[in-house]
């Protein structure tokens, strides 16, 4: 499979899904998805091959919490929101990323 | 809790799946509705939104991964993937889960029973502290005096007990009923910590020279002979005529520290003055009590030890026998005290049988490994037929050892399978054994109830056997390289050899093994043939024994003699019958010593001048079948007032007289200090085994009963008849009532007698020749599985082989050819070791040596007959393939 250039950034996805649910409260898969593609002005597309997973693995570590709910549309959908805990790992992705994107653009000045 | 949600979910994977379907087809939903949205039609944007999810089951897999525990999830599918396996070949699964049930069954069976004798605790408060304390006697019982010199003088012990064997007989007259007993000491049950089920135990207050007789029921004896009735209390219980007051009943599960026997009854030491007179207390030459105790907290072994080697001296010294010569007062006072751990009680049972059982062990353990290397072989067979399977897993991507994870994963359910039938096989075979331990006059009482060592064990044998037999043929079967899937069907001309010689050597491995188990087997079953066939110097069959007490007849000296001449006259009148009276019979477990002296003869040792006796009456040697050689039998002139006489043996006259022709010679028997009157030699007899028919005849003087001036108020009736003795006991029973009204009787039959003292090796002969055919057996199908497999894989060779004009004799010759390698490496290794372990198997023999040339070539026959049926079949099945055919198959 060819890689897309959108592709989002290995170990960058649980702080899109974190900060999403934190801005957003509850939503469903399909709705993170269309948020992050709104919100980064279409720069960024999620994978369902990766959400899912990475939103299994989030609940399963106690960062996200999730329940069924009706959509508008009268559709059963699996909404998740963020925990306590999650909220702490999001901080500490943020500081995380930000030292990697500071890092990555001290380099590239330099160069 | 993420470990839990996971391990929940691999138990209900139909919700789960559900839960994910619904939730990955809502993305789908929204997905087409916002294509639909942007103008599509519905069908482009289903297609559209399918190809951008891409593969549902795939991301499904994937999201599912995350909320099961992966490895247990898969262990799952692997379980799933080998029933699914043992479906397709029910016969493969059946042959090696019957041979791993039958080789873990055994194992499991005979471990129960050596951790029931040998290993289990007792049940009473911490056995792991309690020390049993002995002296020097060889079978680590001491006198009463002993006993309470011990208890009186020792510091180190938080409390001490000694008990002693008892049967009470439980009717007042006619055929006897017998309750297993024991004479405990007051502080029995409060050493031990074992409570009250109702009523109260004994205690040091019941314990006193003069006591009231009491006595406490075993809660097993109470529910049997009371049905639980607890009104029993404070009522009275006829032992040998004399009433016993019930003070209550023990607490369930207790049945006394002897493993493998179950006491009905405990009763005070102090109250063998009501019935076994006063002797057993007073004397110290009457050996016959255990003692039991339990060191105060802190104090080591060791310093028990060393305490009791101090305490030793002074214990002896205070009772040291009267009547004994100064080298047997020496020896007697030269005695010392020891203290060993006795957590597992006392046990007869485990001194009889603790090596015989750790012998069937091995036997037990090498049928399994039979049972293994069989498995194994069909594991190998199998890796075979499905190399291109696993060649196609290979080359599409999945690891090795996954592979053999899920291969193993099927050995390890076929042992497990295995174990599960062998446990219930075995729970089934512990009960036979305990059977053919016990005997008529004991039955063998041992806690088989599964515990946790049974469960590890059987549990530990499943695993062990099923990563033997797994792991080498997993390993091999994912061995191929992947491009021989691609081959498509490449089966070569001739299969080589070599890929298939671990197979081969599984097989000389199984032929060497159970040809060590058949000779094992064959040298069982001579000792044991030897035995039952030895020339005894009586003749076993159609004897009837009867053990006639006439104490609660209260009959007195002569009048007791007199009584028991009327019994003989009236069982002699039956008719048909020959009868006569003995007070031992052969090989019963009782003996009668005494030091001989006679003109002529200085012994070199002590043992030297040691001859057994044995009281009986006229009429003995002719019912019991033993010859007499010279001289007289007794008769009515060898009354009590005539001078002493007495029949001995060859072995007798030859020891103490040095010639077999020693009738009118006289010996004397040493008494203490002093000796008897002179007794005349009137008559020298055949030698007759006494103690065990395993040991020679020892030297046996017999005097006549009508001479004993205090008569004792047992005898033995010996009645032979012309038929059964069983059909016999009835009248012999009405024809003593009639002459005493008050005797109480015991039958046996001599013969029973006679064979329960080899029980030992008839449950060895049987269980090893058992064992040995099974072993045989075992091999014998992996050898025909082998060959038969080897023709299948050689039919096109064949095929040629006969095209170019091979004779099918040729052909049968060939293969018989390649088994009698097989075999007569085998049987070579076998041999080799069969010699070297065989020395281990001398203690255990009886006639014949543990190289017994005889046995050995039987067992070489047997093996090499059976292997050359095995061989046969395949060799004539590849005789018979049609060239044609073979060839065209191609």
């Amino acid at each position: 499979m060819q890689k897309r250039k959108n592709d989002i950034l290995q170990g960058t996805l649980a702080l899109l899904v974190l900060k999403s649910l934190a801005a957003r409260g509850a939503l469903h898969g399909y709705a993170i998805t269309a948020h992050i593609h709104h919100v980064s002005a279409e720069l960024l597309r999620v994978e369902e091959g990766s959400l899912y997973p990475a939103l299994h693995r989030m609940e399963q570590d106690g960062w996200v919490r999730a329940s069924w709910g009706t959509t508008e549309k009268n559709r059963q959908a699996r909404y998740y929101s963020v925990t306590a805990d999650g909220k702490r790992q999001l901080a500490r992705e943020e500081e995380s990323w930000a030292r990697l994107r500071d890092g990555v653009q001290r380099v590239l000045r330099f160069a | 809790m993420a470990w839990y949600h996971r391990f929940s979910n691999v138990l209900r994977p139909r919700r789960l799946s559900r839960d994910l379907d619904r939730e990955l087809s809502f993305h789908v939903s929204e997905l087409v509705d916002e294509l639909v949205a942007r103008g599509m039609t519905d069908r482009d944007a289903f297609a559209e939104a399918r190809r951008r999810f891409g593969n549902f089951g795939m991301q499904k897999e994937r999201t599912r991964d995350v909320d099961t525990m992966a490895w247990l999830d898969s262990l799952g599918a692997d379980v799933r993937y080998a029933l699914r396996a043992m479906r397709r070949s029910p016969g493969f699964a059946a042959v090696a889960v019957l041979s791993l049930a039958l080789g873990i069954g055994a194992n499991t069976a005979i471990f129960g029973l050596i951790d029931a004798v040998m290993l289990r605790a007792l049940p009473v408060r911490n056995p792991g502290e309690l020390l049993r304390v002995t002296a020097e006697d060889q079978w680590g019982v001491v006198s009463n005096p002993v006993w309470e010199q011990v208890r009186d003088r020792q510091d180190v012990f938080s409390g001490a007990l000694a008990y002693g064997n008892a049967r009470f007989n439980l009717n007042a007259a006619g055929e006897a009923k017998f309750a297993t007993a024991a004479w405990v000491s007051g502080d029995y049950f409060s050493t031990l910590g074992v409570r009250a089920h109702a009523g109260r135990m004994l205690a040091k207050s019941d314990d006193y020279r003069g006591c009231a007789p009491v006595a406490v029921l075993s809660y097993a004896f109470w529910r049997a002979h009371y049905g639980g009735d607890p009104s029993v209390i404070g009522k009275t219980i006829a032992l040998d005529g004399h009433p016993f007051l019930i003070a209550g009943v023990s607490a369930s599960g207790f049945t006394g520290v002897d493993v493998g026997q179950s006491k009905d009854l405990f009763a005070p030491l102090c109250a063998t003055a009501v019935n076994g007179g006063s002797g057993m207390l007073e004397s110290p030459s009457s050996v016959w009590l255990f003692m039991i105790a339990r060191p105060k907290p802190g104090v080591s072994l060791d310093q028990v030890r060393a305490r009791l080697s101090t305490l030793a001296p002074a214990v002896f010294e205070a009772t040291v026998p009267r009547n004994r010569g100064t080298e047997s007062r020496s020896d007697y006072l030269r005695q010392t005290l020891r203290a060993t751990p006795a957590a597992n009680g006392i046990s007869q049972l485990r001194s009889d049988y603790g090596r015989a059982l750790v012998l069937l062990m091995v036997v037990v353990a090498l049928v399994l490994l039979i049972a293994c290397a069989n498995v194994a072989n069909l594991l190998l067979t199998r890796a075979t037929v499905r190399e291109r399977e696993i060649a196609i897993r290979l080359a599409i991507g999945a690891g090795r050892g996954r592979l053999i994870r899920q291969l193993l994963t099927e050995s390890l359910l076929l042992s497990a399978l295995g174990a599960v039938a062998g446990a219930l096989l075995a729970q089934w075979g512990s009960r036979l054994l305990v059977a053919m331990l016990s005997d008529t006059r004991s039955a063998v009482f041992l806690d088989l109830s599964p515990n946790v060592r049974l469960f590890a064990f059987t549990a530990l044998v499943a695993v062990a056997t099923g990563m033997m037999f797994g792991l080498v043929p997993a390993w091999r079967a994912t061995r191929a390289q992947p491009h021989t899937a691609m081959k498509g069907n490449s089966r070569g001309i001739t299969q080589g050899h070599s890929s298939f010689s671990l197979g081969r050597a599984l097989i000389i491995f199984q032929v060497a093994v159970s040809l060590v188990l058949v000779v094992g087997a064959g040298l069982m079953l001579g000792t044991f043939r030897r035995l039952t066939t030895v020339d005894a110097g009586f003749q076993r069959q159609g004897v009837l024994l009867v053990d006639a007490n006439i104490r609660n007849g209260e009959y007195k000296g002569p009048r007791r003699a007199e009584v028991f001449r009327e019994m003989l006259a009236r069982v002699r009148a039956l008719p048909g019958v020959k009868a006569a009276v003995s007070n031992v019979t052969p090989v019963s477990g009782s003996a009668w010593t005494d030091d001989v002296v006679a003109d002529g003869f200085t012994p070199k040792t002590r043992e030297d001048g040691v001859a057994f006796f044995n009281q009986v009456g006229d009429g003995y040697f002719e019912t019991m079948g033993t010859r007499l050689l010279a001289g007289r039998d007794f008769g009515p002139r060898d009354a009590l007032t005539a001078p002493a006489v007495a029949i001995v043996n060859e072995s007798m006259a030859r020891r103490f007289f040095a010639t077999t022709n020693a009738v009118g010679k006289t010996f004397r028997v040493l008494q203490g200090q002093k000796t008897s009157a002179p007794i005349e030699i009137v008559g020298i007899v055949e030698d007759a085994k006494y103690k065990s028919l395993r040991d020679p005849a020892p030297p046996t003087a017999y005097l006549a009963v009508s001479q004993d001036s205090t008569p004792s108020a047992y005898l033995t009736f010996d009645v032979r008849a012309g038929g059964s003795t069983a059909a016999i006991a009835p009248a012999v029973r009405n024809a003593m009532l009639a002459a005493s009204p008050t005797v109480s009787l015991t039958f046996a039959s001599f013969a029973e007698q006679v064979d329960e003292s080899v029980a030992r090796e008839r449950l060895l002969a049987t269980l090893s020749t058992f064992f040995g055919g099974l072993a045989l057996l075992l091999a014998t199908i992996g050898l025909y599985g082998v060959m038969s497999y080897s023709v299948a894989r050689r039919r096109n060779e064949i095929g040629i082989r006969m095209a170019l004009g091979a004779a099918r004799t040729r052909v049968v010759r060939m293969v018989l050819g390649e088994v009698a390698m097989l075999v007569g490496i085998g049987v070579a290794l076998g041999l080799a070791f069969a010699l070297a372990s065989s020395r281990l198997l001398a203690v255990f023999l009886f006639g014949l040596a543990p190289n017994d040339p005889v046995t050995i070539a039987g067992a070489i026959t047997i093996s090499v007959l059976v292997a050359a049926v095995a061989g046969y079949l395949p060799a004539r099945r590849a005789s018979r393939v049609d060239p044609m055919l073979a060839l065209r198959e191609e």
